[in-house]
């Protein structure tokens, strides 16, 4: 087993996918840094001062007046409540939601790329981990070993969890270290709210309490990290299923696509809230942004992630040890 | 690839993955342990750190302080702005807080605000616009004008006009307030000029409250729409266009007096 593990990992590591996806998360982080870099300068020249209380303060404003607006779809509404309780609150407590530093812009990094662009990356590396055995033939090969089949998906399965382990690793690690560079490598004991519990439009601040960073990272990590598996896990199942590579990847990108328009509209829909591409965006929930459906909480979204995991593993297993290669 | 650097890669990698699940658990047990919130939900943390000691000015009120109806987007108070940069060369401190819609009750809270505060007591000039909302009510007054409605609300909106410039005054009295008085939008609908008689009387009975505070001054802009209100109004007929601003700011930036010393 052991052996066959090294043998895949090599295999990995050969092709050169890991590479390409650290400089396509490198030059992303580096656009994104600019991006933030020249916001923050265009709003420091508008208001006169650096002062983020100020720059909080007109944020605030102006999501009063788009609520002033009545001319507003009543789930928009809820949210920007929503947030301008969150920020009010921020403000009262004389916490900065943003404190400039490398670590923040991680923070935020990860929780924006949590349910489109990770995903996409393992997608890189899981959608022909089984399929390109196909396409390239060397499945006879592989299968003609005195090994039980089982074992050999096994080896792949566990390759692919160790390369989603070190893409989500290298995300996270390249982000900090770019950004860095432009904003300093400072933020990790900066105050984070969490706890914020939310019925509809109302934030229930009770439990509210004060997380350091450097945590609050840990725990955005480690919810990337599920995604991520669960994410790899479906498109393995899509390689073992279908032989050609970009059919697989085809399906899974029309699967990961349509959740992030769905977020936006499924709202009445309520039992969407059983897709997985729904339930993505798992950092919402400690950061404490209204889920997509009413309803969905942290567990719920775990739940309904590792139900899928689970059948994804389930279904891979069966079709491949029942599958006849010719 | 050698062997041991694949090894290595493996070994690190399942580091990382072990890590990434302690993590997970721990992040969903952490969500759910009940505790209770070490923060008091409502006292709020004075802000000790003081803004910039420029010449600052604060636009407080409703949706002509946000300068709804100008295509520009300034509004009244970016055009005082610019009148004030071309004419002192330097660029002045703005904080606009304006909200569409608001009413005086709502003011009254927001001054309340801590960084509201903080950024009050920095200035040097607060402008106001409030009261046309009290008054107006998105128009619904003046179709149906109700005598004792009115009296009522007019009473609580020069209450809470009082409480606004009080606190206004506490927490900075060299400040100079300049309260806009209203104009009226309806001028032309109206044929016996009934709702031109209540504005007139909302606006003096605003000067008497106005009166009342030695750094506070009214600035009517009632004369200003009086003649062909049209051409200054927004297509909403309610809100002023870029020229109707124009109007307000030209009487106001005048009044500003810039000077270094006075702080």
């Amino acid at each position: 087993m052991n052996n066959l593990i090294q043998n895949e990992m090599m295999k990995l590591l050969a092709k050169k996918r890991l590479v390409i996806i650290g400089i396509i998360v490198g030059i992303l982080v580096m656009m994104f840094t600019y991006a933030q870099y020249k916001q923050v300068k265009e709003q420091q020249e508008k208001l006169g001062t650096s002062d983020w209380r100020a720059a909080l303060q007109q944020q605030i404003i102006d999501t009063q007046n788009r609520l002033s607006s009545n001319r507003m779809l009543d789930e928009w509404r809820e949210q920007l409540e929503v947030s301008l309780k969150q920020q009010q609150y921020y403000l009262d407590h004389d916490i900065n939601p943003s404190e400039p530093g490398a670590a923040t812009f991680t923070r935020m990094f990860l929780e924006n790329a949590i349910d489109l662009f990770i995903p996409l990356l393992i997608m890189i590396v899981a959608s022909d981990l089984v399929s390109s055995e196909n396409s390239q033939g060397t499945i006879k090969l592989l299968l003609t070993r005195p090994v039980e089949r089982w074992k050999i998906l096994m080896s792949k399965y566990v390759t692919l969890l160790l390369s989603v382990s070190l893409i989500v690793a290298m995300t996270a690690l390249l982000s900090y270290l770019l950004s860095g560079l432009v904003f300093g490598y400072q933020g990790w004991g900066a105050p984070v709210i969490t706890g914020f519990d939310l019925k509809g439009a109302n934030v229930d601040v009770s439990q509210v309490r004060l997380v350091a960073q450097w945590k609050f990272l840990l725990m955005d990590l480690g919810l990337v990290w599920l995604v991520a598996v669960v994410v790899g896990t479906l498109s393995f199942m899509l390689s073992v299923l279908v032989r050609s590579t970009p059919a697989g990847m085809g399906i899974m990108l029309a699967a990961l696509i349509s959740g992030a328009i769905l977020n936006n509209m499924v709202s009445s829909w309520e039992s969407a809230k059983y897709f997985f591409m729904v339930n993505l965006k798992l950092t919402t929930y400690i950061s404490g942004t209204a889920p997509p459906i009413e309803g969905m909480t942290l567990l719920s979204s775990v739940i309904t992630l590792l139900v899928w995991w689970g059948l994804a593993l389930i279904v891979s297993f069966a079709a491949f040890t029942k599958k006849d290669v010719y | 690839m050698s062997k041991p650097k694949v090894l290595a890669a493996t070994i690190v990698s399942a580091f990382i993955g072990l890590f990434c699940l302690f993590c997970l658990g721990w992040t969903i047990i952490d969500h759910y342990g009940k505790k209770t919130s070490e923060m008091g939900a409502n006292e709020t943390t004075p802000i000790k750190k003081n803004l910039p000691d420029d010449f600052t000015v604060v636009a407080l009120g409703d949706s002509l302080t946000r300068g709804t109806g100008d295509e520009t987007g300034k509004g009244y108070v970016g055009l005082v702005m610019e009148d004030l940069e071309s004419e002192y060369h330097r660029k002045p401190l703005i904080h606009n807080l304006g909200i569409n819609g608001q009413v005086s009750q709502e003011l009254v809270q927001q001054v309340k605000q801590t960084e509201v505060k903080r950024q009050i007591q920095a200035a040097d000039v607060i402008l106001v616009t409030i009261g046309g909302n009290d008054l107006f009510q998105k128009g619904q007054t003046l179709i149906d004008y109700d005598r004792e409605a009115a009296s009522v609300s007019q009473k609580k909106y020069l209450k809470n006009l009082h409480e606004i410039l009080k606190d206004l005054n506490h927490v900075n009295d060299t400040a100079t307030i300049f309260l806009l008085g209203l104009y009226n939008p309806f001028i032309e609908l109206d044929e016996d000029l009934d709702t031109n008689r209540i504005v007139r009387d909302w606006n003096n009975e605003t000067a008497e409250v106005v009166a009342h505070y030695k750094n506070a001054i009214f600035v009517p802009t009632f004369d200003l729409f009086q003649l062909s209100v049209n051409e200054y109004l927004y297509s909403d007929k309610f809100h002023p266009n870029k020229e109707g601003y124009r109007l307000i700011a030209d009487r106001v930036a005048p009044l500003i007096k810039w000077e270094d010393e006075e702080r």
